[in-house]
């Protein structure tokens, strides 16, 4: 069995900060339940579960969760927020990751690429909101 | 006849035209007229999550001060602006209820909003049609307005997250809802319950990630149709395209099979109210529901009455 040894230091705790203001959330009120997953209508699509990903902003590995898709594929639809036993706003923590990268300019959506084609059939409803969620 | 200032959302006038005029005919009916703002603009669809972004709110306050300069001209008007979008009635009361809760951050958007002459002093409230529907007009007088009921109809309530999130703008209680159930039976139609009520569509995703949109509609529509449905029925234009589109999408590669048609609400009380067929703008769907409709006899025949 190997170990991985974990760095926790001013940037850890920095990150954990910077997620915690964005949000406006405690990370550490979560015990790690887990009803946020069980009731997500994503997590079979998501390499990391939110719970999983909750778990790695407590201990601010910053890399991991960035690389994450967990973030992205979260459509904000707020049952983990109304079900949450310890009443986090969990889907406020995933906007603030997702936040946390747009604000170091990154763009999730590059929207001079979608297609014109794309543009006419898609409901200004979803346009709307996809540009307010995934860029900066 | 009360009437209630109206704000539509940029969806309303594009791709659900028939929900639009469908709701402000039944409106009429039902002597709670809907009354369109004279100037609106889009209230930003979805809700910033985060804490510190005030930029993301100006626009639902924006939508309040003119809804209440609005309330001005129209007769016996409560101060409430009603929205038939579900994504717009989450952003509007969930902006409305922080500056409620918090002075200076109404402050704060205020003094961007003086440059139009406009400011906002949180006296407005925002209600979904349904919410009137349910609380003010009633089911019993929806009831009485029915002339063809919508017999052989099994309809499948489906609400999306937005109508029963978050706690400040759920119009319903998030795991029991029952106003569309109420409202369908009301119609004369059968109801058919699904678990998949409100399992999230996918919503913006369908713009650059159309696979989470397809699995999610394939499972929304499959628990349904295992039940019985024959058709769904929802509040949000978001929905209704997802789950629309992606049923013909699917329909064509032979994913699924025998699509069925999403209505709105609205669209249901047309019908059953015996509004002309063509304020529905079924032409827009991408499941027409004529046939079905059709076959069950609820348009297209002279009716006895």
């Amino acid at each position: 069995m190997s170990y991985e040894y974990l760095k926790f230091g001013k940037e850890e705790k920095d990150f954990i900060a910077k997620i915690e203001e964005i949000s406006g959330e405690n990370i550490y009120s979560c015990y790690q339940c887990g009803k946020c997953s069980a009731g997500c209508a994503f997590s079979d699509k998501m390499d990391r579960t939110v719970n999983q990903l909750i778990h790695l902003i407590q201990i601010g590995q910053k890399e991991k969760v960035l690389k994450s898709n967990t973030q992205w594929i979260c459509s904000s639809c707020l049952t983990c927020s109304v079900r949450c036993p310890r009443e986090i706003d969990v889907a406020a923590l995933m906007e603030a990751v997702r936040e946390y990268s747009l604000r170091e300019d990154y763009e999730k959506i590059i929207i001079s690429e979608i297609s014109k084609e794309a543009l006419d059939k898609l409901p200004n409803i979803a346009l709307v909101s996809n540009f307010r969620k995934k860029t900066g | 006849m009360v009437q209630y200032s109206y704000f539509p959302g940029c969806n309303l006038k594009t791709n659900a035209k028939g929900f639009e005029e469908t709701a402000i005919a039944v409106s009429k009916k039902i002597d709670a007229e809907l009354v369109e703002m004279p100037i609106w603009n889009c209230c930003g669809t979805v809700h910033t999550l985060t804490s510190d972004n005030i930029m993301k709110r100006i626009a639902p306050i924006r939508v309040l001060s003119r809804s209440k300069k609005h309330i001005e001209t129209l007769k016996e008007s409560p101060n409430q602006v009603v929205t038939l979008c579900s994504m717009c009635n989450s952003t509007l009361k969930i902006v409305n209820n922080e500056v409620k809760k918090d002075q200076e951050i109404l402050d704060k958007i205020n003094y961007q909003l003086e440059e139009d002459e406009e400011t906002y002093e949180t006296d407005m409230e925002v209600k979904h049609f349904l919410e009137i529907l349910r609380d003010i007009i009633g089911y019993e007088k929806i009831s009485e307005k029915v002339v063809n009921p919508l017999e052989g109809l099994k309809i499948s309530p489906y609400y999306g997250c937005m109508l029963l999130h978050p706690e400040e703008a759920k119009i319903d209680d998030e795991e029991m809802p029952d106003v569309l159930e109420s409202l369908v039976e009301s119609l004369g139609a059968e109801l058919v319950m699904s678990p998949l009520f409100k399992f999230c569509c996918g919503s913006f995703h369908i713009v650059d990630q159309e696979d989470i949109v397809a699995s999610q509609v394939e499972k929304i529509v499959e628990a349904a149709k295992r039940r019985g449905a024959n058709a769904l029925v929802v509040a949000c234009p978001l929905c209704a395209y997802n789950i629309d589109q992606q049923q013909e999408a699917m329909a064509k590669n032979s994913v699924v099979k025998s699509p069925i048609p999403v209505f709105y609400f609205t669209q249901l009380m047309a019908i059953a109210m015996g509004e002309p067929v063509k304020i529905n703008h079924f032409n827009d769907h991408f499941i027409n529901p004529e046939p079905l409709l059709k076959e069950l006899g609820l348009i297209g025949r002279k009716k006895a009455k």
